[in-house]
């Protein structure tokens, strides 16, 4: 049976036909094809992990976007706030300072009031005193003017007067 | 759509080649009906010569439906006297030949014989184009045109994914390539995938165009012991010219207890006997597998024959019967011719693997050679003591 005994022939041009397959497809069919797989292969790693990459970039950046955002907000609110306890607060001193002022324009003129008045009460008593001085010489025709006791004793009676009053 | 056409396809083929067996039946009854002077007479038909001659090795190419013409293929034979070239259509129906003054025929057994002047026949020495090589080389150029295309367009296109046909052997290719080269081998794999992807494809395609029943195909050639002892052949030298120290080493001094390997050198002769046996055994599994193949596909065909002495009802029974498991037995020589490839190319890439690896003792003296770096400081400070 030929079939299991291995005709000479078959072999060799066997041995010939496999050996220029191998020698044109070494050369020219494989390699490329190998490399092509290998680089692509590369090529698709590379690209999801450049994708996972760029995915964690955009989310840290949108992370950062949104603290800056948020600290932004933040503080427009403090500044606001500020703001508004500083008008609060310019508005009170303006008030404070009105204030003091007219309590001091109505000290000042309190002040003014109380001696003119001490002053208008010290004339009127010199003016009283004199009289009665006049009134007390006359009535003694003696001259007590001069005489500084007198003019005290006038004076105690006029204090007591002024409390009588 | 697609679908159905291939269907009707394969039906088709299956009919004419059923028709070329029912002829080839008919006519080897024939013939035997006139060379009636052997035992097998009344012309009976005999399966077992037409299976045979199914699988056989011929010189000429025979054309479906007609047993009596066949495509003549050059015979390139070395005689007595040198060289001599003619075509096989000379030989045909037992002819005797006269070229350049020697004389041919073809012998009882098919082969071509120089009848020598005393009468005697000799086998010369024969590197015709038989059907087979014939075959071989249609399935040479079958291969380059699924391979060449793609590296071309590789080499204009770049990383363009390949369409269509191209895009269908890519697939293939990646799959021997990354999954079963690359995964095995390792860091060689770029060095023996061109052999073990051209091996795949060869085996592939050669099973496949033997399932094919007319001209272009319909030879059984992985289903011939030449043709799979040569590639088995060329997977074993591939193996052994690259073998490692190591590889050499198990071979010859493997691990085990000495009186294993010597004064009698049990181990090593089993281990050789091991590595001869790889190649045997690679030849043997494709070619049984792939003639059973063919075998059974024939058989089931002969079947309608058998049964056609039975009469008209059992032949039209058989016929149907044979056509379903006809068809059943070739869509799974189809899946066959794959698995039988990839499981040659498997075993060729295992077989290489071994051959290659680094071995333990390699591997341990690298990682000791690692552990030592950092470990260096440390045993100079014990020196220092």
């Amino acid at each position: 049976m030929e079939l299991f005994t291995p005709d000479f022939g078959l072999i060799f041009w066997m041995f010939v036909a496999f050996a220029i397959l191998f020698f044109i497809l070494w050369k020219k069919g494989w390699p490329a094809i190998m490399t092509m797989i290998d680089k692509r292969a590369d090529l698709i790693d590379k690209g999801v992990e450049y994708a996972q990459q760029a995915k964690e970039q955009l989310d840290s950046a949108r992370a950062d976007a949104d603290k800056i955002i948020a600290e932004a907000r933040h503080r427009q609110a403090d500044i606001l706030r500020e703001a508004d306890h500083m008008k609060d607060q310019i508005v009170e001193q303006a008030r404070d300072e009105a204030r003091k002022a007219a309590q001091k324009e109505m000290e000042s003129a309190r002040l003014a009031i109380a001696q003119e008045r001490k002053e208008a009460e010290k004339q009127f008593r010199d003016q009283v005193s004199e009289f009665a001085l006049d009134i007390a010489s006359k009535v003694t025709r003696k001259s007590l003017s001069a005489d500084q006791a007198q003019a005290k004793l006038v004076d105690s009676l006029l204090d007591e007067l002024e409390t009588k009053n | 759509m697609k679908r159905i056409t291939i269907i009707f396809t394969l039906f088709v083929a299956l009919i004419a080649f059923n028709a070329r067996v029912a002829e080839a039946a008919v006519v080897t009854s024939e013939a035997t009906g006139e060379s009636a002077k052997e035992a097998d007479d009344e012309g009976d038909f005999n399966p077992k010569e037409i299976i045979f001659e199914h699988l056989g090795d011929r010189y000429g190419w025979e054309v479906p439906f007609n047993h009596h013409k066949s495509i003549p293929l050059p015979v390139i034979v070395f005689a007595s006297d040198g060289l001599h070239v003619f075509s096989s259509a000379k030989l045909e129906h037992g002819h005797v030949y006269t070229h350049k003054g020697a004389q041919f025929m073809l012998s009882d057994k098919g082969k071509v014989v120089e009848i020598l002047p005393d009468g005697t026949l000799k086998r010369p020495f024969d590197i015709s184009i038989t059907k087979n090589v014939c075959a071989l080389f249609i399935t040479l150029i079958v291969v380059l045109l699924c391979v060449l295309p793609l590296a071309k367009w590789y080499k204009e296109k770049g990383y363009k994914a390949a369409r269509g046909f191209r895009g269908m052997m890519e697939a293939l290719y990646e799959f021997i390539y990354v999954s079963l080269v690359k995964s095995t081998l390792k860091e060689n794999a770029r060095r023996f995938a061109p052999y073990l992807l051209t091996v795949f494809m060869f085996i592939f395609i050669m099973n496949l165009m033997g399932l094919i029943v007319v001209f272009p195909g319909g030879a059984n050639l992985t289903g011939n012991i030449a043709v799979t002892l040569v590639l088995a052949l060329i997977t074993f030298f591939v193996t052994n010219l690259n073998g490692t120290k190591h590889y050499w080493k198990e071979i010859f001094w493997p691990d085990v207890p000495l009186w294993l390997k010597f004064p009698i050198p049990i181990m090593p002769v089993i281990e050789i006997f091991g590595a001869l046996t790889k190649p045997a055994a690679l030849t043997v599994r494709l070619f049984a597998n792939m003639m059973g193949g063919h075998i059974i596909v024939i058989s089931l065909t002969l079947i309608i024959f058998i049964f056609a002495k039975m009469g008209v009802a059992a032949m039209s029974g058989a016929t149907v019967v044979s056509m379903i498991f006809s068809i059943f037995m070739l869509l799974i020589d189809v899946l066959v011719s794959f698995i039988q490839a990839y499981v040659f190319t498997m075993l060729s890439t295992i077989f290489i693997s071994f051959a290659v690896e680094k071995g333990h003792d390699e591997h341990q003296k690298h990682a000791e050679a690692a552990k030592t770096v950092p470990a260096v400081p440390l045993t100079t400070h014990t020196g220092n003591k």
